[in-house]
């Protein structure tokens, strides 16, 4: 999934989020998007889910600008989303909120079964499978919001400061799955961080943001 | 089927609130089928005595046979007149001892000589039953009195307009309380869910795939209410069925038709699908908006 911004600005009344930015990022890439707290990371995620709209500039999506609720809601299906503070829905087991994901996304019903499992193989939490989000520590949690993501094969994967809540060891780990499904499947991630080390050591695209930039 | 199981999350999650909703729907729908029964039931006791419309002329004492069928053969002579039937003075004392067979003081002192004998005369139009009222009352001679059964037959449609009326006014006024409660119950399910509808949005899903639990469990609310109430009003019905018929007898105010009852059975289910259906498809459109 290709993604570009141009000239897009948000402003929340009088305070400017962000102004005049422009990038593009590619089917494949793997970009970090990084930047002081406040600087704007999360309205970018934000602004490509369609949960809020640019004050002015344009978003792209794999070229077009989606107008339509219908076409907001087709591209939000192809989206992996890992969100800053999980949501992950509280009354539903981990397996259940995957299975949610995937009856929203309307995954083929006789590849639901082998998609969880393989979500939560990858992610190391089956024995997790059948426990309630508020019964999972933060690592566990953060890995659950990853395996719901993975599951329905996202064509893009937006990633809200996964690391915020991790150790260093369980940030690694992410990373390293998001790495992982970038290089074997293609998808493509935009990640938001303040971790400058993990930026660093990946070498990967980099959007930079500055405050009241 | 994924929709499903949200719906029942939804109700065991909350079973008080789901609890209200259904109640208020089962009192709801037990108003309504107990006026439709009513109804039905006052329809086809008027309509036994529309059916048999009778008039009973009492006559003089003394009357010679000839004046007696000269009579009988000048009613039998109007139009649209079914049956002219004589009933003498000994029938007369056999009818009245059967009816009061039961209770041998009133029967003992009684004698063929005190009864008068009638004719009994039955139409297939109510309203010629009057002209021939109107026309006997004339011979004095003849006639002692006449009684006919235009006064029960206007006091039975009088009822049933008045029930008619009064059951419009009450099914009105239940069907706004149960508007109104299972609004609130849904609403307050759809704030308590706030969070995973607004998740799940994020995630791709429609806004109909959000408001669908929502709109099913409106539907079960409906369903389970209108068939509780059908079904308490139907035992109610049933236990008293030998009494009501007893008392309008010869008319039958209970019927005992399967057919009757499965037919109400069926539009009262579709009803409450529709009062489900139409409150929590206005809720859901009011809350879920994002």
């Amino acid at each position: 999934m290709e993604i570009k911004f141009d000239g897009v600005s948000k402003n929340y009344g009088p305070i400017s989020a962000i102004k005049d930015l422009s990038f593009t990022v590619k089917q494949g890439d793997f970009v970090f998007i990084t930047g002081p707290s406040g600087s704007g990371k999360s309205t970018i995620i934000k602004l490509i889910l369609n949960q809020i709209k640019p004050s002015s500039g344009q978003i792209e999506v794999n070229g077009v600008t989606p107008k339509t609720q219908q076409e907001i809601d087709d591209n939000r299906r192809k989206i992996g989303v890992i969100f800053q503070d999980f949501q992950m829905i509280n009354d539903l087991t981990v397996e259940e909120n995957i299975a949610l994901n995937l009856d929203i996304v309307d995954y083929p019903n006789d590849q639901r079964l082998v998609a969880i499992d393989n979500a939560l193989k990858k992610m190391k939490l089956q024995n997790r499978r059948y426990l309630f989000p508020m019964q999972l520590s933060g690592g566990e949690l953060q890995r659950a919001c990853l395996a719901r993501a993975l599951a329905i094969s996202p064509q893009l994967i937006l990633a809200d400061e996964p690391t915020g809540n991790l150790d260093p060891i369980n940030a690694w780990n992410l990373v390293k799955y998001l790495k992982q499904e970038n290089e074997l499947r293609g998808t493509t991630i935009i990640m938001t961080t303040h971790h400058t080390d993990i930026v660093k050591s990946l070498n990967k695209k980099v959007i930079k943001l500055e405050k009241n930039s | 089927m994924h929709h499903i199981t949200h719906t029942w999350r939804h109700l065991r999650r909350s079973p008080f609130q789901s609890l209200i909703a259904i109640m208020t729907m089962t009192v709801s729908f037990f108003i309504l089928t107990m006026f439709i029964f009513v109804n039905s039931g006052l329809n086809s006791v008027l309509n036994y005595f529309n059916t048999k419309p009778e008039i009973t002329i009492f006559l003089k004492d003394g009357l010679d046979k000839a004046t007696l069928e000269s009579a009988q053969a000048e009613i039998a002579a109007i139009p649209e007149i079914r049956e002219v039937r004589f009933v003498s003075k000994e029938k007369a004392l056999e009818l009245y001892k059967d009816l009061n067979k039961n209770n041998p003081l009133l029967t003992e002192m009684v004698t063929a000589s005190i009864l008068p004998a009638s004719f009994e005369v039955s139409a297939y139009n109510p309203k010629v039953l009057e002209a021939v009222a109107q026309k006997f009352t004339a011979k004095a001679n003849l006639v002692d009195e006449i009684v006919y059964q235009k006064d029960l037959i206007e006091s039975l449609m009088g009822w049933t307009s008045m029930l008619k009326k009064v059951a419009i006014v009450v099914i009105t006024f239940f069907g706004i309380v149960a508007f109104f409660v299972t609004s609130v119950v849904i609403g307050l399910k759809i704030t308590n869910r706030k969070d995973e509808i607004s998740t799940s949005r994020l995630l791709g899903a429609s806004l109909f795939y959000v408001k669908k639990p929502f709109l099913i469990e409106g539907i079960i609310y409906g369903l389970v209410g209108s068939t509780v109430g059908y079904l308490i009003t139907f035992i109610l019905q049933a236990s008293f069925k030998n009494k009501l018929n007893t008392f309008f007898s010869p008319a039958i105010f209970v019927t005992s038709d399967p057919l009757y009852y499965i037919q109400w059975f069926v539009v009262e289910l579709f009803i409450g699908f529709i009062v489900g259906l139409t409150t929590s498809f206005v809720v859901s459109k009011r809350y879920i908006k994002w």
